[in-house]
């Protein structure tokens, strides 16, 4: 069995699984905590496309999620357009968005790119919170054009309410489940094809790569900008399923929150990041009854996780498969 | 004209408080290839220390700037032996380092704020009055801080080239087998540089704080724009950056001026876009990424 | 003699790979000793191993009563070994003077700095004219100069020098063999490392010939000149 067939049937599996959930779980809770792991691995599964498959050591996608979601919100809460029409529209403003930001900083050598791309996400932030020029006054009060610090809300949904009643969070969570399902498909789609190879060629010789006319630079702006499409509509997903935007989805907590999630589920791999989510936001869970401790612990569980285990859970489960595999391979040599 | 002088003064004085920051940056840069993203978080733990020490427990001064100072260097040291040491000869150092270090700014920021809440306090490590020199209003805490960064920045250039162990950090920076070959405790030289770079963030995180509040977050903006900062000087540069530093500030205090102070963040970044396609490697930068 | 290098049993290498095996030589005090071979079959890593740059496996090396092997190449070079490395190694941005100055970092060799200075200028005068010229704008030969005076100015017990001639034209690898005639005559201890054997051979009092990452031979140079088979299977001369 080919590794992408393997990944396929696994991504197969996974879905077929999620498929149940919400019957066996009566618990709403649970669900909709479900729903959120469905936004942030799909966020984390293309982060890893750009980082660990890429090389690019780039912080905006937090940036680049966000964008996806203010455009989605603003276009309902402005134009009253309809949420399946925003959602898309929010997602080809963030690749729009992203290659800009790509043109603009992938030349650069790597701990740059990672600066700039920080900087971006940060003073993205401090404009719209610092924005208190009204742009609409309606009658809850003035209204800046990004939101300020308030954000929008009411800015329509995609009808389960009305469709399901209460149980509309059941629809969310599918819509849900097929975007991270498309998100880990595509990221398996790149992986095994000529573009992946293509990566691995440049990271495993990148003088012999440029040799053969590989040219880095605009691998790298078609993996930013394809993988921007999909964090693009998680955040416009995010702003659906929550029904509120605001300038916390460019915060730092947040921004570090995906980052572990992607560094602990192992980077460079098609499973890690999906795996990263879900142990974070187990992690995440447990540690909510811990208060202020939450934080802190956060900060450790991804120091440790760096020092110690830099290839992440991934890497830690690939080496403990070795460590079981070879006695039985050199059983099959003799 | 007055205007002219007055933003003169707020720019060199903001110039001054980047360049203390900034060098602290440059040099962990320099010597290891590390960015330290905990950097915003030591200048913070160094105004609380400060505050502690004087309103907490009611010492001068020159006791608040040292325990700052001592504390924040500590943590530097510490930020070596549990971080940067044990990965310092693995693969993908960099990348690793500048994670690892966000994480661990994070926790410290968290700590700060679990020990002292919230709420903004005045940094007591200031001074009050102003001089009026021709109708331009000269706050001394700006002045201060002016002389306070001269100071640190001519003791650390007399360090760097007359001292053995600035010659030993220089060493270690250019080429580091080179410097082992020379019996240079590589190890020592990292632990050091990070102390002197913590205790840079402390004096850092005091004038910051002392010109506006003391918040557990208060060192994130400053320290984004201190590597903004490092960047146009090309990373690594000691001496370039401070140049860069008090150029930037200028800079800042005319947009502040022209413009508004909501766009001043904003504008320095597009600066440093614009300087980076014209330069990749930043102003003082060579293409060989040697330094100091 | 008590500062005899004595290495024995050595094997090393880089990540899985292992480079040297079952090695066991002697470099004798006060003498030249070369070790010839060809590229890539674990001169340099000899070298690496013996400085501390990379770590031993199984094995021992000594000089005289220290134990050598195992240690941090900071404390090997404060045990009086000095490796001058392939490719030299200088510190680009520092001034000749600057380069020199750290070769005589550890305490014990910045008591005499002054005096060692003196008589590397002597032995390599081109130096002093050079001085305060940063080593980044330096040729070839004067960076070669500048790294094996780097190397002199620790005042060690031994001195390794690593393909001194590498990429040099040959009028300057003539001088730089003349100072390695010089420092012989002298009495230093030296372990050479040379691809050029014939060269080696002219010069050394022992010749070590290196044959993947083992010893194959050993002899004088007077010897290896009179072995062509040596000479034309491992050295393609």
């Amino acid at each position: 069995m080919t590794a992408m067939r393997r990944d396929l049937l696994l991504c197969g599996l996974f879905a077929c699984a999620a498929l149940f959930w919400p019957m066996i779980s009566d618990m709403r809770y649970s669900v909709t905590q479900t729903t959120f792991f469905f936004i942030w691995a799909t966020v984390v599964v293309q982060w890893n496309l750009v980082f660990g498959i890429g090389g690019i050591f780039s912080l905006a996608q937090v940036a680049i999620f966000a964008i996806g979601a203010y455009v989605t919100a603003m276009l309902g809460y402005y134009l009253g357009t309809s949420m399946l029409l925003a959602m898309p529209a929010g997602a080809v403003a963030a690749v729009a968005a992203s290659l800009v930001l790509g043109i603009a900083c992938l030349r650069l050598y790597g701990p740059y790119v990672a600066l700039l791309t920080i900087c971006v996400s940060q003073v993205l932030y401090v404009l719209i919170v610092n924005d208190t020029d009204c742009f609409t006054n309606p009658p809850s009060g003035c209204m800046p054009l990004m939101g300020g610090v308030r954000g929008f809300s009411r800015f329509g949904d995609l009808g389960f309410r009305d469709w399901l009643g209460a149980g509309f969070y059941i629809g969310n969570y599918y819509v849900g489940l097929l975007l991270l399902t498309a998100a880990i498909l595509f990221s398996i789609a790149i992986i095994h094809s000529p573009m992946g190879l293509a990566f691995r060629a440049l990271r495993d010789n990148p003088v012999y790569a440029a040799a053969r006319g590989v040219d880095r630079f605009r691998y790298q702006l078609w993996i930013f900008g394809l993988s921007a499409f999909f964090t693009g509509l998680s955040g416009a997903f995010y702003a659906v399923n929550t029904g509120v935007v605001g300038p916390v989805v460019f915060s730092f907590q947040h921004l570090l929150f995906l980052l572990s999630m992607i560094v602990i589920g192992g980077i460079g791999t098609v499973w890690g990041p999906v795996i990263g989510a879900a142990v974070l936001m187990l992690a995440d869970e447990a540690m909510r009854e811990l208060g202020d401790f939450r934080d802190i612990g956060m900060g450790l569980l991804l120091v440790a996780c760096v020092v110690l285990m830099p290839r992440g859970l991934t890497g830690l489960f690939q080496d403990m498969a070795r460590r079981f595999a070879k006695p039985a391979d050199t059983e099959g040599a003799t | 004209m007055d205007v002219f002088f007055q933003i003169l003064a707020s720019g060199l004085t903001l110039g001054a408080v980047y360049a203390i920051s900034t060098v602290g940056l440059a040099l962990v840069f320099g010597a290891m290839n590390m960015l330290n993203m905990s950097h915003g978080a030591l200048m913070a733990l160094g105004g609380y220390m400060a505050w502690f020490t004087m309103t907490g427990l009611g010492l001068p001064p020159v006791a608040g700037m040292l325990v700052a100072v001592l504390v924040c260097a500590g943590v530097g040291v510490l930020i070596y032996l549990l971080i940067a040491g044990p990965m310092l000869r693995s693969e993908g150092f960099e990348t690793r380092v500048f994670i690892a270090t966000i994480g661990f700014g994070a926790m410290l920021e968290s700590v700060i704020l679990m020990a002292f809440g919230p709420q903004p306090k005045p940094q007591p490590l200031a001074v009050q009055g102003g001089l009026s020199v021709a109708q331009v209003h000269l706050p001394v805490q700006n002045l201060l801080i002016l002389a306070l960064a001269m100071v640190l920045m001519a003791a650390l250039a007399l360090l760097l080239q007359k001292s053995r162990i600035g010659r030993a950090i220089r060493a270690t920076a250019q080429n580091r087998d080179a410097a082992r070959l020379m019996g240079v405790r590589v190890g020592m030289v990292y632990a050091l540089v990070l102390a002197i770079s913590g205790g840079l963030a402390a004096v850092s995180g005091i004038t910051v704080s002392s010109l506006s509040s003391l918040l557990p977050n208060m060192g994130g903006d400053p320290m984004l724009k201190a590597f903004i900062i490092c960047v146009v000087a090309g990373l690594g540069r000691v001496p370039g950056s401070v140049v860069a530093a008090l150029f930037i500030g200028l800079f800042e205090a005319v947009v502040q001026y022209t413009v508004g102070v909501r766009f001043s963040f904003a504008s320095l970044l597009l600066l440093v876009i614009v300087v980076l396609i014209w330069k990749p490697q930043g102003v003082f930068g060579r293409h060989q990424g040697v330094r100091l | 003699m008590s500062d005899d290098l004595v290495i024995s049993d050595l094997a090393a290498g880089y990540g899985h790979q292992s480079v040297l095996h079952d090695l066991t030589l002697r470099a004798q005090a006060g003498r030249l000793t070369a070790i010839i071979g060809p590229n890539g079959h674990g001169k340099t890593t000899l070298l690496r191993a013996i400085s501390g740059l990379i770590a031993v496996r199984t094995g021992e090396i000594r000089l005289g009563a220290d134990r050598i092997s195992g240690l941090p190449a900071e404390a090997v070079v404060a045990r009086g070994i000095v490796h001058v490395p392939q490719g030299d190694l200088l510190f680009p941005d520092m001034t000749v003077l600057e380069n020199l100055r750290m070769g005589a970092f550890l305490p014990a060799a910045a008591r005499q700095e002054k005096t060692v200075l003196e008589e590397v200028y002597t032995l390599l005068p081109k130096l002093r004219d050079r001085e305060n010229q940063i080593a980044r704008t330096l040729s070839g030969g004067e960076r070669r100069m500048v790294g094996i005076g780097r190397g002199l100015m620790a005042s060690g017990r031994v001195l390794m020098l690593d393909e001194p001639s590498l990429g040099l034209a040959p009028i300057v690898i003539e001088q730089i063999y003349e100072v390695i005639a010089g420092l012989r005559r002298a009495g230093r201890s030296i372990l050479l490392v040379e691809e050029n054997a014939m060269r080696a051979a002219a010069i050394a009092d022992q010749v070590h010939l290196l044959d993947h990452g083992t010893l194959n031979w050993s002899g004088t140079g007077a010897e290896l000149s009179g072995r062509p088979e040596l000479l034309e299977t491992y050295l393609g001369v």
